[in-house]
């Protein structure tokens, strides 16, 4: 544990502490998760607790002297705290239940933040805080386009010579497409490419099978910022397979780690450096 | 492909079949489970050990063991029964919790915790307040309103539809200050502070993020008065938009109310169909990107 494990309050020796799960998931917690951080907030804390945009929970108000109790405490229930400092904070990703998932993020998340995270003692050091966000489709509820690196699942929708049968469930509500890209004209599925986010969610809908998913592919954007500066990310590469983004993830973390200058986000070191600092062949 | 097909139902959801709920609250009505979201809403953005229990105990009796964090701070309880959702619906209300944040109303109204050692300005008693006033209020598409302490703008007010920040006017005194420091100078992200002869000097770049103030541990720089900026018209998701300024210096808890109410309505009114959509309507930043910022004012 060291400083970067807490974060400090505005009560003189009281600190809050941001806890995350160490598995099996990383963006949801276990009911019995929930409970044990209730009954350590009720406890040591005043009782509240706070839910974090990078999916972790913040329980405010412990006191300094009682932080060993705490964090036993909550390793018997799989929960471990940090999330704050120069390192890679929590990876998040998009609820697992979601309909519109091309492809689930939660157990790709769970395994960047055990590499990342998992060892107390070698926590990754980074130059500056790194938001790692891993959306299952174009709609990016997990902000992956304004963290420093995000990855959001993309599918490829093919027009088949299957007959359409003018259902019109892809266009019209519940299920229809919410970009409107689609229009039925005489017999066929016309799909406007501009509006499209690709996420695939027509193919599982056409019951006729006219609309169907040809391939997955995986964005990795770089750059990206809220806070003080905020900026968009940059499209670094498209992927085919969940893996390959998290070796690339993995390689652009080093890189990261090699070229930036203490404190410089990713987002600062691609406008200081441009984009060639990764090292590799696009 | 055949799986895929079997977890949807083709029926449209059936509005207010369930007491009290509409039917925005969830997510998708499946044939088996829907997703159940409950948030702490309207109270103050922050649970409590017994809404925890509550969470638990829902999780525990008719979900399925997990518990979903989603990044406007609502805890995402799924696969509740079609059966169960009246009863986990009312051990919920019981603990104060409600469902919702889905579907085209204002979401759940996000502010950063008060206990930040960073915060310039608590923003949680203003946040229930536009949570009580606004909450859940139907609207033409989803709005997101966030407010954020401090310029670290960690409830990313600057991508959501109304985002208010909390600033201060920071004021250097007098007196002036010993030579060796230079906190303030190496904390100051923007250029902002000069030194000369002794004396600080603040110029126009300066964006009252107040952390030079922070930062000064001689009281050469304090906080002369704490206000709110705010930006509409930000956006996350398939596209990205950054906030515009609206308003720069708020310092009236309830001129915020009214600020709010003002860009609702005008969003209301002037929010048409999109281009090419028999059902979708515009979000805040495409009317913006439509009709200029002076159709908010």
């Amino acid at each position: 544990m060291d400083a970067n494990d807490v974060t400090a309050g505005r009560a003189r020796g009281r600190v809050a502490l941001r806890v995350g799960s160490t598995g099996p998931y990383s963006s949801e917690l276990t009911a019995g998760q929930i409970g044990a951080i209730a009954d350590i907030a009720e406890r040591y804390g005043s009782g509240a607790v706070h839910v974090t945009p990078r999916q972790t929970m913040e329980i405010p108000h412990i006191d300094i002297a009682a932080l060993p109790d705490v964090t036993t405490l909550l390793a018997g229930h799989g929960l471990h705290i940090g999330y704050a400092g120069r390192r890679p904070r929590n990876v998040t990703a998009c609820s697992h239940w979601c309909l519109y998932n091309v492809a689930p993020m939660r157990d790709a998340a769970l395994q960047l933040n055990c590499l990342l995270n998992e060892n107390e003692n070698e926590k990754m050091p980074l130059p500056g805080k790194t938001n790692i966000s891993l959306s299952g489709c174009g709609f990016s509820c997990v902000r992956s386009r304004t963290s420093d690196v995000g990855v959001i699942a993309r599918s490829e929708i093919v027009i088949t010579d299957k007959k359409c049968k003018k259902c019109s469930l892809c266009v019209k509500e519940p299920l229809g497409c919410q970009v409107d890209a689609i229009t039925l004209a005489e017999g066929a599925v016309v799909i406007d490419r501009q509006k499209c986010v690709r996420c695939g969610f027509c193919s599982g809908v056409c019951r006729p099978g006219s609309i169907m998913m040809k391939s997955k592919s995986f964005d990795v954007f770089i750059g990206g910022n809220g806070g003080l500066k905020p900026r968009e990310a940059f499209l670094y590469r498209t992927v085919p397979s969940l893996r390959e983004a998290m070796e690339l993830i993995g390689s652009l973390l080093e890189g990261y780690r090699a070229h930036a200058r203490e404190g410089e986000r990713i987002g600062d070191l691609i406008e200081r450096a441009g984009m060639e600092w990764p090292g590799q062949k696009t | 492909m055949e799986e895929s097909r079997e977890k949807f139902t083709l029926e449209t959801p059936q509005v207010g079949i369930i007491r009290g709920v509409a039917a925005r609250d969830i997510e998708v009505v499946g044939g088996k489970s829907v997703n159940l979201r409950a948030s702490a809403r309207p109270y103050r953005n922050v649970y409590t050990a017994a809404q925890l229990r509550a969470i638990k105990s829902v999780v525990e009796k008719y979900g399925s063991g997990k518990v979903h964090l989603t990044p406007r701070h609502n805890l995402e309880i799924p696969e509740v029964g079609q059966k169960n959702i009246d009863r986990a619906l009312k051990e919920l209300y019981g603990a104060g919790l409600f469902p919702g944040g889905a579907g085209s109303s204002v979401r759940n109204i996000f502010t950063c915790p008060d206990w930040c050692s960073k915060a310039v300005r608590p923003v949680q008693e203003i946040g229930t307040m536009v949570s009580r006033n606004f909450g859940d209020m139907d609207m033409p598409n989803k709005v997101t309103i966030s407010f954020a302490g401090c310029s670290n703008a960690c409830s990313r007010p600057q991508n959501s539809d109304i985002g208010i920040i909390a600033v201060g006017k920071v004021a250097a005194s007098e007196e002036g200050c010993p030579e060796d420091c230079a906190s303030c100078l190496s904390v100051c992200r923007f250029g902002a502070i000069r030194k000369l002869d002794g004396r600080i000097m603040l110029n126009e770049k300066c964006v009252d993020c107040c952390k030079c103030a922070q930062a000064c541990a001689h009281g050469g720089l304090g906080i002369a008065g704490t206000g709110f900026r705010v930006l509409i018209g930000g956006k996350e998701g398939t596209s990205v938009r950054f906030g515009v300024k609206y308003a720069d210096f708020v310092e009236d808890d309830f001129e915020i109310l009214e600020i709010v109410d003002r860009v609702l309505n005008c969003y209301r009114e002037k929010a048409r169909l999109r281009d090419g959509s028999t059902r979708k309507k515009e979000r805040l930043a495409e009317v913006m990107g439509r009709l200029g910022i002076a159709a908010f004012m």
